[in-house]
């Protein structure tokens, strides 16, 4: 609804400074910085158990982080509650899709629009441009506990783009998908950018598909940043490769 | 088919039909009982009704939020009071509710107005309560419902002055009739379902759903909470109003416990899921109430006096209920509405709840 | 003086009767997420055991006219088979379902006992004697403690004091704390879910059954709904201490039961009568202040 409005440049990015997450002795996140730009698609990679779920919790302010701040725009909204920060343009997606089940594939993606503020019927308008652009308009009536697990995982993403959002944060989007139906996601994923203007940022296990598609790439390993670079720094990097892959495959070549 | 141009005939049936599935055989129960029926069972017609406008209010906040609520006997209860102190027997007011203000005191107000500001009440009051309690979540939400009950009915039964404390007052004018019952309801369920299909019934869905992602996909909770919480509150308050003077006496011990049990009891056997389900409900719980308790009153079969004892058809509801949600958890209707089967080609029409 | 003293006694005997009502709703609600209407009629069930079920409003006694320790013996038994009896029938075939399905079917469940009683004893209050000898004062420091208070205070805090002993130093203890302290976690952990949850109903029937007896001796009198007050209120302790909180259900006890006493002692005669709404708007308003609950523990807060 209130989106900030003012946008120059150099301000079009969704920021974490010093960002501390501490749940009771366990320290998921500390002091980690990461941005992510309009326009790209930022890859967030690092073993289980890194933090990358908390981070995108803390971005999408589901998560208060013991330390550090949110900017948006250079605005900081780490005070905001989960449905502002929402409504000023971030959208995500969960590593479970958490679909409104009872309710159709359209529903679930006008809801979004609704809370990113339009009306019924403009956001049914808009719920039905994203599905037939995902190619799923013949699903759209569907109640979405007949969907396929495939098809749950994509209409999950449907639903954070439907926000409209200015950054949309993609929690292991293609986890347990196939290969084909993976590859196909990020053709989709890689379009975002330009088809919505906004920023990307991804997480996504498979080492192949998130070099392919991403434009920068940040690292955390407990809790910490590792790394951040191009795609190609990263796959250099032999602290990355250390903690990704395990101590005995860290001196021969990351097999992409 | 984002055409804004005259919608056919075909898309306006689609778009209605949840609602005139339940609002035809409506019309037809009260013409054929009108028609054939004895008088205790256009009694039992009537109560139906009313019983509709009531538990579809309590649908619009129970189904679509998912948040089991005690305490909408207190909006019922709010609104029949409210009706019988401006309606109420003129002579014998400043005597038994010599508490009243001189304006309500004094003389009768007409029907009409009453019962509109006796609605508002119901729906103010709704809006206050929940002001304050639809910050809560889930059970804690449900408890604190539970005390708004409580809280009435403590007040109510000892306001003595004013409510006649837990004496009934008597003497309402006893204007409902089935066909005035008949538009009620079906108000209730056209209202229901316009705001179901709405923008905010989708949200307020969606938090039913799930609340997180709700959150995160801009959805305020506490305010679709707060839309559905008043809205249930006026049908509710229409529903205590038209009971109010369809029984010519008002109870607060009739908006406690027992009736709450006896609302949910309805909406949970119908499928508090869908609107379709609050109906089925409220019809399947009439009728076994109704025979079960002309059972207890005894009937004869082959000359033989045969009755069983009272109380039984509490226990039966109660049995009957807990089977439901056993077997059947979403109940009769299983969250769904009554539409055409999806077709291929089918037309993205406006449908579904 | 001695009256802030007598008040004082009222509060503490009172707040601990809710705090062991409030901790047998909490020992349920932590191992399956029940909030159980059905406690009201446990407690009512439990002394209407003690008369023969008749019509009659002078019942003979049945286990009243046994021996006391007999008599508490036989009430305890009563009400703890009955928990256990609602548990496998209706509580067990739901227990993977939502809170709410839960409590609804609690509700159910409640209404059923409740006009079960009321179908074998009809509706009518019945005035019972047992314990009458405890009806004498006992003068303490120059307060008079009613027997019956003392006795309300002895047994609360030995059931309290017996029911902490056993969550810290039992293993099945220990199990069931931690499925109160985090419901998920301990489910995933391999809980054994029948045991402690049979147990959990178990020892509520053991806390209701003593509350039944304390009530009975208190009022004289048996009620169909001499259960509700104390559920209710007991309810209303576990939200406020933090649903899934025992040490929050017991302190909301306290606090209602002070809260209630001292509204009766010092509101004006004439709003004396509206003391139970003054109580249940202040566990409004608390609940406004702190939406989860004056002890909130993980099992309150989703992971998302
Ligand atoms: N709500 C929570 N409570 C306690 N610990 C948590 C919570 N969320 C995450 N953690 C812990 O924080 C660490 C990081 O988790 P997560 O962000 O989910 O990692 P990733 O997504 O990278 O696999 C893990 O050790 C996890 O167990
Ligand atoms: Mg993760």
């Amino acid at each position: 609804m209130s989106r900030p409005s003012k946008r120059s440049g150099s301000k079009e990015r969704l920021e974490a400074r010093g960002v501390a997450v501490a749940f009771g002795g366990i320290r998921a996140l500390s002091g980690v910085d990461l941005e992510v730009r309009r326009g790209e698609i930022l890859g967030l990679i690092g073993p289980n158990g890194a933090g990358k779920t908390t981070m995108v919790n803390v971005l999408s302010g589901f998560q208060r982080p013991t330390s550090g701040s949110i900017r948006l725009d250079g605005i900081d909204v780490s005070r905001l509650t989960a449905r502002k920060i929402a409504q000023a343009g971030i959208g995500r997606s969960f590593q479970a899709a958490r679909l409104f089940r009872t309710m159709t594939v359209e529903q679930n993606l006008s809801v979004a629009a609704i809370g990113s503020g339009q009306s019924r019927r403009d956001a049914r308008e808009r719920a039905l441009d994203i599905l037939d652009w995902m190619g799923l308009a013949a699903k759209a009536d569907h109640r979405c506990d007949s969907l396929s697990y495939g098809d749950e995982r994509r209409v999950g993403i449907a639903r954070a783009l439907a926000l409209q959002p200015s950054f949309a944060l993609l929690d292991e989007p293609a986890s347990g998908m196939n290969d084909a139906e993976c590859e196909a996601l990020m053709e989709v994923i890689a379009e975002l950018p330009a088809r919505f203007g906004c920023g990307v940022l991804l997480i996504e296990h498979n080492m192949k598909v998130i070099m392919g598609v991403c434009q920068r790439i940040h690292v955390l390993d407990g809790g910490q940043s590792l790394a951040e670079g191009s795609p190609q720094d990263i796959r250099m990097n032999p602290a990355v490769r250390r903690a990704y892959l395990g101590e005995k495959a860290a001196d021969s070549t990351l097999a992409i | 088919m984002k055409s804004n141009a005259m919608p056919s005939l075909a898309s306006i049936g689609r778009f209605w039909l949840p609602v005139l599935a339940l609002v035809v055989p409506l019309v037809l129960i009260v013409v054929v009982t009108g028609q054939f029926g004895g008088l205790s069972l256009q009694r039992t017609v009537v109560e139906m009704l009313i019983s509709i406008v009531i538990v579809v209010g309590l649908y619009v906040f129970v189904g679509n939020s998912g948040i089991i609520s005690f305490g909408h006997a207190t909006f019922m209860a709010i609104a029949a009071y409210g009706s019988a102190w401006q309606t109420c027997c003129e002579m014998l007011k400043p005597i038994t509710m010599s508490g009243l203000p001189h304006f309500l005191r004094d003389q009768s107000i007409p029907l009409l107005p009453s019962a509109i500001v006796s609605v508002l009440l119901a729906g103010a009051a709704a809006f206050l309560t929940g002001l304050v309690i639809m910050r809560l979540t889930g059970l804690a939400a449900s408890i604190a419902t539970l005390a708004v009950l409580f809280i009435l009915n403590v007040v109510y039964s000892n306001w003595d002055s004013v409510t006649m404390g837990s004496a009934s007052i008597v003497g309402l004018p006893t204007y409902v009739t089935a066909w005035l019952a008949l538009g009620c309801a079906v108000l209730a369920i056209v209202v229901a379902y316009l705001y179901q299909i709405s923008a905010f019934g989708l949200a307020i869905r969606a938090t039913r759903e799930d609340e997180v992602a709700a959150a995160a996909s801009g959805i305020s909770l506490y305010w679709s909470r707060l839309i559905a919480f008043t809205l249930s509150g006026f049908l509710v308050g229409l529903g205590g109003v038209l009971q109010a003077h369809y029984l010519g006496t008002v109870s607060i011990n009739n908006f406690f416990l027992g009736f709450t049990f006896l609302a949910l009891a309805m909406l949970i056997v119908g499928g508090m899921g869908s609107l379709a389900g609050a109906v089925v409900g409220v019809v399947v719980i009439t009728a076994m109430v109704d025979i079960f308790r002309r059972l207890e009153g005894g009937i004869s079969i082959g000359g033989q006096q045969w009755s069983l004892p009272a109380g039984t058809q509490e226990l039966i509801i109660a049995a009957f209920m807990l089977l439901i949600l056993v077997f059947r958890k979403d109940g009769i209707m299983a969250g769904r509405e009554i539409a055409l089967p999806q077709q291929p080609q089918r037309e993205k029409g406006l449908i579904n709840g | 003086m001695a009256n802030i003293v007598q008040v004082l006694v009222d509060a503490i005997a009172l707040g601990s009767l809710y705090a062991l009502v409030a901790l047998a709703i909490g020992l349920v609600f932590g191992v399956m997420r029940l909030v159980n209407f059905a406690q009201a009629d446990y407690i009512t069930i439990g002394a209407y055991a003690l008369v023969v079920p008749t019509a009659s409003v002078t019942p003979p006694l049945l286990l009243g006219a046994l021996p006391a320790a007999v008599m508490i013996g036989g009430v305890l038994l009563v009400v703890v088979v009955l928990a256990l009896l609602t548990e496998r029938v209706a509580f067990r075939p739901l227990r993977n379902s939502n809170p709410s399905t839960l409590l609804i079917s609690s509700f159910a469940v409640s209404y059923f006992l409740q006009n079960l009683v009321m179908l074998i004893h009809t509706g009518r209050p019945k005035s019972v004697g047992i314990g009458q000898s405890l009806a004498n004062a006992v003068e303490i420091g120059g307060v008079r403690v009613p027997g019956v208070q003392l006795l309300t205070m002895v047994v609360t805090a030995g059931l309290l004091v017996a029911l902490v002993l056993f969550l810290k130093r039992t293993p099945l203890g220990v199990q069931m704390r931690a499925a109160a302290e985090n419901f998920q976690m301990a489910r995933l952990l391999g809980m054994p879910a029948n045991r402690v949850i049979a147990l959990a109903f178990a020892i509520s029937g053991l806390l209701s059954g003593a509350v039944s007896l304390l009530l009975t001796i208190q009022t004289g009198t048996l009620d169909l709904r001499m259960g509700l007050m104390p559920v209710v209120y007991g309810f209303f302790a576990t939200v406020i201490g933090g649903m899934g909180s025992l040490p929050g259900a017991a302190l909301g006890g306290f606090l209602v039961g002070v809260a209630s006493v001292l509204l009766q002692t010092y509101l004006p005669a004439d709003l004396r009568p509206f003391r139970d709404a003054g109580v249940f708007t202040l566990v409004i308003l608390i609940l406004l202040v702190r939406p989860q609950g004056l002890i909130v523990t993980s099992a309150a807060k989703e992971r998302v």
